[in-house]
């Protein structure tokens, strides 16, 4: 398997405080890694940093082996599609018009879709269920939907890898495991490298084949992710102790808390 | 309403009839005036017509040069409008917001006051003086927006806004000590007044507003995707400091030049994106065309209004605008937005 994401030594820092420190770790195409950690201890700083929106202070992160400080923005955009967490409520784009933006790299001079583009468009919205309200305005989406659409625009961009900043938070469970099914299905039938920040430490168990769990002062730990997660990982991560089961021979975890009925 | 995926044709097609509209209705505003004047003289040709047409010399001679000047001007503010609003993802921003017309406030006022009246190239000195001092004030701003904070459209804005209320101040100093002999003439200035001007600068003033207006459609597109904020639009490969300097530069542009031709004219900026935002949804590919196009019918109309409402004497075009401006927008409001339901 090729190497796709390359992570090195990175480190950084808002100011003086530390948030990474001293990370690697590598990403092979077509893998669906995870990264977990409580709050605070910079998954979504590191993946504003995979996809270029932040600067690494030490270290590097390549991608196709090669360094994101000499991607431009262009080139970066048909490797990394990025779903973000927080909806930034804008103009009043309807689901279609949202999706198209994806192909923003794609387009000629004036910025209209080709053929090629519009069906790039329709399959994304077929493949997250949002065609039947493509039409509509995306500010009358409950927040399932909506994250659906951000999934759609992601996939219509067309790139090898993408990156999910906490993509099911604020999701009930048949969407939480929906974005999931979604997820692995791209994974398997499209060959995508998917990065996801998840708290849910017990999905991330079914689905994601590999993990990156961080901590708040600057721990890292990568693998399986049957090996990085346990009771005792966990709780030292965490600081939260946990029952630890099977189910479908999939570990989970089952929190408990210093008080009892 | 134009719920249906953009095509070029059909942005082709809208903005022919949008055009056509626009020619409409410069060709009836034309005839309206002071002077009635009869469509026969006027299309007679010059051998039966001959040098003493009167009314041909007032159609092409003054009528058709103003409301193409009004035509310009509304077109350049609509169309700043539109772009500011993206880009600043504010709103309330019109192209006045950036400092543009203290500064060219400030420029007309030097000229008047100092007494300075040359022409150059058919300009007056107020109309070159305010062009420099809306460029200059643009600059000062962006300038200081650029080194006071990291997040670079906040302090933007908060620069526009401190150094528009420094120079209006500055405005209203120079004004207290003006002589009435004076006031007039910058008190119709401020509040925006459209006056006949040469055909050199008219058609100086056409080509660089619809250059203008070509370069700000070229980036439309990537304006929409701008307005899903700096990082989104990074991710989905928009180059946002390119975007940012092309959009402030020439909204800045044309309004410096719109400015500097009619003087502060409110509302057109802010409230015709608006306008063409509710009714034909917030794609800029269309918005800004259209804006543009339908910012200079709403001008073309306030201008006749103002030239005939207290005919034989003008009133400043700026107050057209607001009065009628404010209801009919309020109108969209309540027609378009889902918002306000219970007017339906």
């Amino acid at each position: 398997m090729s190497v796709t994401i390359k992570v090195e030594n990175l480190g950084f820092g808002y100011g003086p405080r530390t948030i990474l420190k001293d990370i690697s770790f590598e990403v092979e195409a077509g893998a669906f890694i995870a990264i977990a950690g409580p709050n605070g201890a910079g998954k979504s700083t590191l993946i504003k940093l995979i996809c270029g929106l932040l600067k690494t202070d030490n270290g590097s992160i390549e991608i196709h082996s090669r360094n994101i400080k000499h991607y431009s923005e262009k080139r970066l955009a048909r490797k990394v599609a990025v779903v973000h967490q927080e909806f930034v409520p804008g103009f009043d784009f309807t689901v279609a018009e949202t999706v198209a933006m994806a192909r923003t790299v794609y387009m000629g001079t004036l910025g209209f879709e080709s053929a090629e583009d519009k069906n790039a468009i329709d399959k994304a919205l077929r493949l997250t269920d949002t065609l039947e309200f493509a039409s509509r305005s995306i500010s009358q989406l409950s927040g399932g939907e909506r994250q659906r659409v951000f999934i759609a625009r992601a996939i219509a961009q067309d790139t090898d890898i993408l990156l999910l900043d906490e993509p099911t938070s604020f999701l009930d469970l048949k969407h939480q495991v929906g974005i999931y099914d979604l997820l692995k299905k791209m994974q398997k039938e499209k060959g995508k490298t998917i990065i996801c920040v998840t708290h849910d430490i017990n999905l991330t168990n079914q689905y994601c084949d590999q993990s990156l769990l961080l901590s708040a002062e600057q721990q890292w730990q990568f693998g399986r992710t049957e090996d990085v997660f346990s009771s005792e990982t966990i709780e030292r991560f965490f600081a939260v102790k946990t029952f630890e089961g099977r189910v479908r021979e999939k570990k989970f975890f089952l929190p408990l808390g210093n008080y009892q009925q | 309403m134009a719920k249906e995926a953009l095509t070029l044709k059909r942005l082709v097609i809208e903005i022919a009839i949008c055009i056509a509209i626009l020619f409409a209705v410069m060709m009836l505003c034309a005839f309206a005036g002071s002077q009635s004047i009869s469509f026969e003289k006027v299309f007679m040709s010059d051998g039966a017509g001959g040098i003493g047409n009167i009314d041909r010399q007032i159609f092409f001679g003054v009528r058709i040069p103003r409301i193409i000047l009004a035509a310009i001007v509304g077109a350049a503010l609509a169309c700043s409008g539109v772009v500011l609003q993206a880009i600043l993802r504010n709103p309330l921003a019109d192209p006045y917001i950036l400092g543009i017309s203290s500064g060219a406030g400030l420029g007309a006022i030097i000229a008047i006051l100092s007494g300075i009246s040359w022409s150059f190239w058919g300009g007056s000195s107020i109309t070159a003086f305010s062009f420099v001092g809306a460029v200059l004030t643009v600059w000062l701003v962006w300038w200081i927006g650029r080194f006071t904070g990291k997040s670079q459209v906040t302090s933007l804005l908060l620069a526009g806004v401190v150094v528009n209320a420094f120079f209006s101040a500055v405005i209203m100093f120079l004004t207290s000590i003006a002589k009435s002999n004076q006031l007039q003439s910058t008190i119709f200035w401020l509040m925006g007044n459209i006056t006949e001007k040469s055909n050199s600068v008219l058609v100086t003033a056409c080509v660089l507003v619809i250059f203008g207006i070509l370069v700000l459609f070229s980036i439309s597109q990537k304006l929409n995707v701008l307005t899903f904020g700096a990082e989104q639009a990074k991710n989905l490969g928009v180059n946002i400091k390119h975007i940012r300097v092309i959009g402030f530069a020439f909204a800045a542009f044309i309004t410096a030049i719109a400015v500097s031709l009619s003087g502060l004219i409110g509302f057109v900026g802010l409230i015709v994106p608006h306008g063409v935002r509710l009714v034909f949804g917030p794609d800029h590919r269309r918005l800004l065309p259209l804006s543009a196009i339908i910012g200079g019918i709403f001008m073309v109309i306030a201008d006749t209004i103002a030239r005939t409402i207290i005919a034989p004497a003008q009133m400043p075009v700026g107050i057209i605008t607001a009065i009628t401006g404010g209801p009919f927008f309020l109108y969209l409001l309540a027609r378009y937005s889902r918002k306000v339901s219970w007017l339906k």
